[in-house]
């Protein structure tokens, strides 16, 4: 006469890096509830101490293959907050491309390969490009387009080495920038449409009230830098996170988990991004939004693929801005010296806030480093959400169930990788 | 050619050793045998891929596929990322993007530790595989 039910999944697919699920319902009650994250952790906090400040940007970039400007860009923010050094509007401009270059390949990926299957009844990319080949020719092509601008601008798609605190080692030359135009017309042209392709999915009717927590710029869409807002009203500088945030370690996760000071869950990622920041959304974006039915706030965590394509279509419009004003800056780099100094900084990942806090020697030499990427921010987000859906939808078979609640894990595209690391490991089962 | 692994995973290096120490042929290399590896051979006719296997053989056996032909299980070929050698090579045929030519070569590995340098039946079958390429 149980009603009692156990979904468990041991191996999520479609994340990057590895973590599992585990559900215990009593009827539509949830007993039990954890996003575990099985990968152990990375201790690069650790390997930056003694290293010199000019370094970070190399070492953290490191921390992940799919988004290591957001490591660099963040980690210079840090540097030069601390130094008291402002970059030229040449270097800012070159700094905003390159991190374009990098929402487009993280999103590319995501909205073609790990989430637009969920949507469409497929088990992966593979099996949907038979049926939707034009599709995922354009979810190459785009994610193409961002390895390019990163060559461009970085030197090489993965893992960057023209990016250095201060700004870049070279400037690319005005003709090495237009070379990307032809490409970013055609990206624009894809982004939108695609914009219109995922707004047709079907979406599961769930909306939760979030705290967004987003970097909000005085007249840029939140990415560089910038101060950090949320939905209820916060409004700091980087240097007062410590302060509102707070991380605490949980058994099942070596990710630690973060949450407001005296508070709970909150919510990183396009969407935050995106309804704190509509307002700068470039033309084409807000149109592609508006006409995906997308008002100036979502708060269903299934449409966020359509956030990631508006996104895209935003990417690509103000790149081409970019590229079509971009003048040789005379001074790749400025001089940053933040011996003795403590800095902070933060920029938009593809998945969210990503905070630094470097203190710095008086030798140049790092001190004390430390690194909150947007997964290890949403843990609790992504519990909270499960936790939500379930007793809505307990009536499902525990196949649909489980199926669904993967989709709600992948609407956050969470890196496992970020935050902790891969290693060869057995799944332990937790039996009770 | 392209060589696939990683630098700090023993063996997982052998595809990348192979790809440095070409001489006659054009080489690339990338950590995984994901959705670059598709851009990579883009423009190419005639491609060979060399990655590290897990296939129970023994360490430094060297097996030679077709990769027009072969289905590959997702296993066969060791990544840490979602989409890894099989999977690219499963994509890239569904969407008509393969290469003329397509082999592939597994270097069975013998180690994946942190940090080791190549095990030496799997150093063996680099020096076999290399000698065999660039006189191909």
């Amino acid at each position: 006469m149980s009603s009692e039910r156990r979904i468990e999944v041991d191996y999520l697919a479609r994340v990057e890096g590895e973590g599992a699920m585990y559900l215990e319902l009593d009827g539509s009650e949830v007993r039990d509830l954890k996003f575990k994250i099985f990968e152990p952790p990375r201790f690069f906090e650790a390997f930056l101490r003694g290293r010199k400040h000019s370094e970070a940007p190399d070492i953290t970039a490191r921390i992940c293959g799919i988004c290591p400007i957001a490591y660099q860009m963040s980690a210079c923010n840090a540097l030069e907050a601390a130094a008291g050094a402002t970059i030229t509007n040449g270097i800012r401009s070159l700094r905003r491309l390159i991190y374009f270059g990098e929402w487009l390949e993280s999103h590319g990926l995501h909205v073609f390969f790990l989430h637009a299957p969920d949507f469409l009844g497929y088990d992966n990319g593979i099996a949907m490009a038979k049926d939707h080949p034009e599709r995922v020719e354009a979810g190459l092509r785009l994610k193409k387009l961002g390895n390019e601008i990163m060559t461009v601008v970085g030197g090489r798609e993965i893992h960057p080495v023209n990016v250095k605190v201060g700004g870049f080692y070279r400037a690319p030359r005005v003709e090495e920038l237009a070379s990307l135009k032809k490409e970013l017309e055609w990206g624009l042209g894809a982004a939108i449409d695609t914009a219109e392709w995922v707004s047709t999915l079907s979406f599961p009717d769930f909306e939760r009230d979030y705290e967004f927590v987003a970097v909000r710029h005085p007249d840029e869409y939140g990415m560089l830098d910038g101060r950090i807002v949320s939905s209820a009203g916060l409004d700091i500088s980087p240097e007062e996170w410590p302060e509102h945030f707070i991380e605490s370690h949980v058994e099942w996760s070596n990710a630690l988990h973060a949450r407001k000071v005296g508070g709970g869950s909150y919510h990183v990622g396009p969407m935050a991004r995106y309804s704190l920041n509509y307002e700068w959304l470039s033309p084409a974006a807000k149109e592609a939004a508006s006409r995906a039915g997308l008002g100036p706030v979502c708060r269903n965590p299934f449409q966020s693929i359509v956030v990631r394509s508006v996104e895209m279509v935003h990417a690509c419009e103000t790149a081409l801005e970019i590229v079509a004003n971009y003048k040789q800056p005379d001074a790749p780099s400025v001089e940053v010296d933040p011996s003795g100094k403590i800095g902070h900084g933060v920029s938009e990942a593809p998945r969210g806030l990503l905070y630094h806090r470097y203190e710095v020697d008086d030798d140049g030499l790092i001190a004390d480093a430390h690194i909150v990427p947007p997964t290890s921010q949403n843990q609790l987000s992504i519990e909270d959400d499960l936790r939500a859906y379930v007793p809505l939808h307990a009536h499902l078979d525990d196949a649909t169930l489980q199926w669904q609640l993967e989709q709600a894990i992948r609407n956050y595209d969470p890196c496992i990788s970020c935050a902790t690391h891969f290693l060869d490991l057995e799944v332990k089962r937790t039996d009770r | 050619m392209i060589g696939i692994g990683s630098e700090f995973r023993g063996d997982d290096a052998a595809g990348l050793e192979v790809a440095r120490r070409l001489r006659r042929v054009n080489s690339a290399t990338c950590i995984d045998g994901s959705l670059d590896m598709i851009n990579l051979w883009d423009g190419w006719s005639d491609v060979a891929l060399v990655d590290a296997t897990r296939s129970g053989s023994a360490p430094g056996t060297i097996q030679r596929f077709d990769g027009k032909k072969t289905d590959f299980p997702s296993s066969a070929f060791v990544s840490t990322h979602a989409i890894g050698t099989g999977e690219a090579i499963r994509l890239a045929r569904e969407m008509g993007l393969l290469p003329d030519k397509l082999t592939v070569y597994g270097i069975e590995a013998g180690s994946f530790a942190i940090g080791a340098p190549l095990t030496p039946s799997v150093a063996g079958a680099v020096d076999v595989l290399v000698e065999e390429l660039d006189n191909a």
